[in-house]
């Protein structure tokens, strides 16, 4: 009896990796116009799409799922496929204009701010959805799948990339899942702490 | 043809004299020669005489001992092999040999280890040879039980890996007895094998067996090394060996393993050299203790990130070029890549994308050159595609890549001028700095779920590592289960630290495998760790048995995360795409209801186990307690429940 394990290979290296990224705030002033030429000469472009519509090759990023610094720690030094961006193609200054330019490009999302999330029954949806198979019980993560518990990004970009994933994540459609269950799964993935340093634990840091 | 004794008349023989309707079982030799010859033959008319034959004629007329059986020799030559150990689960397709082995042999080297499956014999086998760089014997039972076994041999073979069988056989079809006989008879019985082994024979005389058992071993060990079969036909291990007979069995030379010419060499080193930003990646390349210190000086010549695949203990996890955590980022900025006996070199620099259809695109930035070196281009097969897709590298060196690295060392030291080394200091710092920084995000990573019930992956890999640092250790399972936290938390730089997976991915595999290498450790004093998947163990748990009957020293801590995750994940993802039941994708897939309580089940094959042990808090008092047993010699299991991966 033979198995294949390809996915346990790739799904770690998807675009999703962005889900799981922690942010602690640095915002700066940018220029959303300037952002834009940036967006393209830096070649963000090229897979992330002409409006950061996203393509087959990469997600979604209008509005940006990340923050400013998050954005930029992860940009510096992506864990996934996505190619490493040095501060020779685009300084810090350059990446906050782009990221201005993905927010003010975003699509209004009036919906998700008026869903209200049931955390007890996002608990049980979570494994019955299968989404603990990838993410773990807790939405720790694992190599099949980022932590997303607590999540880093709004609600409204989680209902926009479950419904047409990149990478290895298999589409949620809204057939089989209602925007009200992703809700309530987002409640009870918010209802964690985030992660102590690892500092903290003695045995880290052996 | 074999020529029977005086005194000691084989079951053939006696036979074939009854046949012709004689009694008298002291053939003539003359006689039966010319026999052979006659152009036609006398064939029995009857029913075998032997149901004839009144008890009181039958014990007068049958000779039903043998002095010396061919099985003896047999002995003789595999002796001359060093094999330590036999793993085998008992048939009688090989039942002269056994007997041979354990009485004439002395039960020593080697000695008999009784498995429960053959597919546990041959996987101890893989294990075995991992640690300790040379094959074990494996014998094997006619037809079912290399059926039972080919599975394992596959594995083996996709990993490169030695294991030296013997299968027994029912070849001749007028010595069989009865039913079970034939069925269990085969005319070339490693037929179904043959996509997957190096080598096969099935020698029809005693001196063929020698000279055949001694090339097997030469192949076998020969880069790229792989499984061989070698047919031991029932009639040749019973029968006497012939008065006279002058039967020697062969010198063993080993074959040096190939290594890269030294044109080649030179252009994969100036390459190298002159490339801003190189990366090795490396598989399968330390086959011996010599292949990782290779390594580490090739890298620290170069200032050179090391990509490792973790087929083999090929780098060290600390080691400030060890950049296999940040892979994609290294190749997307390489200009030249070294692959050293790296299996898939196409999926290192390409990225397959897309949901349905696969979309490919380049993991490397235009012009990057690639340089192969691997015994892999020496030796294909057809049927099977372990051999992956083709990867249209700019230089391909045919040859063994551990036994190149000393060319390939000096061939750079000889390009390196005083300004490359300056640039490579400079180099060497920036990814210095920036392993400090992944390793950091490692241990940050790790903290996620620290204390969840289900225990994560993370703080039990981490729990055995608060365990077992100060031992001399050796983690013999595959950590692609277990989200590769131990090669990302633990110190790994010592050869038998880590022997990589299953080569084919058949499940089935760990369990047998990590008894195997804990055999081959168990010698040298080391504590043997397997990080236990709960699916791979149920294939074939009778190996738990082996280990503590033969008092086989090993620390197994169960991955119990009650599912054939991988499956359930994989049909999962055909419930989302096909928009139906995604709430159903847990049938087939899981191992619940009842619940496996493994700590049972090992304690029912008679090892020290404690569990199921749900709170994280407990683990690391258990592992404690079952290093202790493991220390005094013993196996012992803590039955982990787990997060998924």
């Amino acid at each position: 009896m033979l198995h294949r394990n390809s996915l346990t290979a790739t799904i770690a290296s998807a675009f999703v990796v962005v889900w799981a990224l922690a942010a602690p705030s640095a915002e700066a002033q940018s220029s959303a116009a300037n952002g834009k030429a940036i967006f393209t000469s830096a070649g963000c472009i090229a897979c992330h799409g002409a409006q950061a519509e996203g393509t087959s090759l990469a997600p979604a990023i209008a509005p940006p799922p990340l923050d400013l610094a998050a954005m930029i720690t992860y940009v510096r030094q992506p864990t996934g496929k996505m190619p490493p961006v040095p501060v020779a193609t685009a300084s810090d200054k350059q990446l906050a204009d782009v990221f201005a330019y993905l927010q003010s490009i975003a699509p209004k999302t009036a919906s998700a701010d008026e869903l209200k999330g049931n955390s007890e029954n996002g608990k049980k949806l979570f494994v019955a959805y299968g989404c603990y198979e990838c993410h773990g019980r807790q939405g720790a993560g694992a190599s099949t799948g980022p932590r997303i518990g607590p999540p880093a990004i709004t609600l409204a970009a989680v209902l926009r990339y479950v419904r047409a994933p990149t990478g290895q994540m298999p589409p949620y459609t809204a057939k089989v899942v209602p925007d009200q269950d992703l809700a309530d799964i987002y409640a009870y993935l918010k209802s964690f702490p985030s992660p102590q340093p690892a500092k903290d634990i003695p045995i880290l840091n052996q | 043809m074999r020529k029977p004794t005086k005194d000691s008349v084989n079951r053939r023989d006696f036979l074939r004299a009854a046949a012709a309707g004689t009694a008298a079982l002291v053939v003539n030799p003359a006689a039966q020669a010319a026999n052979a010859a006659s152009p036609q033959p006398a064939r029995p008319a009857a029913p075998p005489p032997l149901l004839k034959l009144a008890p009181d004629e039958r014990s007068a007329a049958e000779v039903i001992t043998v002095d010396r059986p061919g099985s003896d020799f047999m002995v003789d030559v595999l002796k001359t092999l060093n094999f330590e150990y036999l793993c085998a689960n008992p048939g009688n397709t090989f039942r002269s040999l056994h007997e041979s082995l354990i009485n004439y042999g002395g039960n020593q080297a080697p000695e008999f280890i009784t498995c429960c499956h053959e597919e546990s014999s041959v996987a101890m086998g893989h294990g075995y040879a991992k640690i300790e760089g040379k094959p074990l014997l494996v014998c094997v039972h006619g037809t079912v039980g290399l059926q039972h076994a080919s599975m394992a041999i596959y594995d083996a073979f996709c990993d490169r890996v030695p294991v030296y069988i013997i299968l027994g056989n029912f070849g001749d079809s007028a010595e069989r007895f009865g039913q079970v006989d034939w069925t269990h008879a085969a005319q070339d019985p490693a037929a179904m094998i043959r996509d997957f082994v190096k080598w096969d024979d099935r020698p029809v005389s005693l001196q063929g067996f020698s000279e055949s058992a001694v090339r097997a071993y030469k192949i076998a060990m020969t880069p790229p090394m792989s499984p061989v079969a070698l047919v031991a036909d029932h009639e040749l291990q019973e029968s006497a060996i012939r008065d006279g007979a002058e039967l020697a069995v062969p010198k063993l030379t080993t074959v040096s393993p190939p290594v890269g010419d030294s044109a080649a060499v030179g252009e994969a080193a100036k390459m190298l050299v002159a490339a801003e930003n190189p990366v090795l990646v490396t598989d399968r390349v330390a086959r011996t203790p010599a292949g990782l210190a290779g390594m580490i000086e090739l890298a620290e010549l170069l200032q050179a990130p090391v990509i490792d695949r973790n087929g083999r203990m090929n780098f060290p996890t600390r080691h400030q070029l060890n950049h296999t955590e940040r892979g994609g980022a290294a190749i997307a900025n390489a200009d030249v890549i070294a692959g050293l006996e790296l299996t898939d070199f196409w999926s290192t620099v390409n990225t397959v994308e897309g949901q349905v259809t696969p979309h490919i695109r380049p993991a490397t930035k235009p012009g990057t050159k690639l340089i192969s070196i691997t015994a892999n281009d020496l030796y294909l097969k057809s049927n099977y595609q372990d051999f992956q897709r083709y990867a249209p590298v700019d230089l391909a060196v045919g040859a063994d890549a551990e036994a190149t690295l000393p060319s390939l060392i000096e061939a750079v030291k000889r390009e390196i001028t005083d300004d490359r080394k300056r640039m490579f200091a400079d180099r060497g710092a920036k990814h210095a700095a920036t392993h400090r920084q992944v390793m950091q995000a490692q241990r940050e990573a790790a903290t996620s779920g620290w204390d969840a019930s289900p225990i994560s992956t993370a703080r039990m890999s981490a729990e055995i590592w608060a365990q077992i640092q100060d031992q001399d250790w050796s983690l013999v399972s595959n950590c692609q289960f277990v989200s590769r936290w131990p090669l990302r938390l633990w110190n790994f730089n010592k050869h038998y630290h880590y022997i990589g997976g299953e080569g084919g991915y058949g499940v089935g595999y760990g369990a047998p495998a990590a008894v195997g290498a804990a055999l081959a450790n168990r010698k040298h004093g080391r504590l043997t760790v397997c990080i236990q998947n709960d699916g791979d163990l149920m294939f074939a748990p009778g190996v738990l048995w082996t280990a503590a009957h033969h008092r086989i020293p090993l620390l197994i801590v169960m991955h119990n995360n009650r599912a054939y995750h991988q499956e359930l994940m994989q049909v999962q993802v055909m419930a989302d795409r096909h928009q139906r039941g995604i709430t159903n994708a847990s049938i087939g897939s899981v191992l619940v209801d009842p619940a496996i309580d493994y700590s049972k089940v090992a304690q029912g094959f008679g090892l020290h186990a404690e569990g199921p042990i749900s709170d994280p808090n407990d683990l690391a008092p258990a592992i404690r307690r079952a290093i202790e047993v493991v220390k005094s010699g013993n196996p012992a299991l803590i039955d982990v429940l787990t997060q998924p991966r």
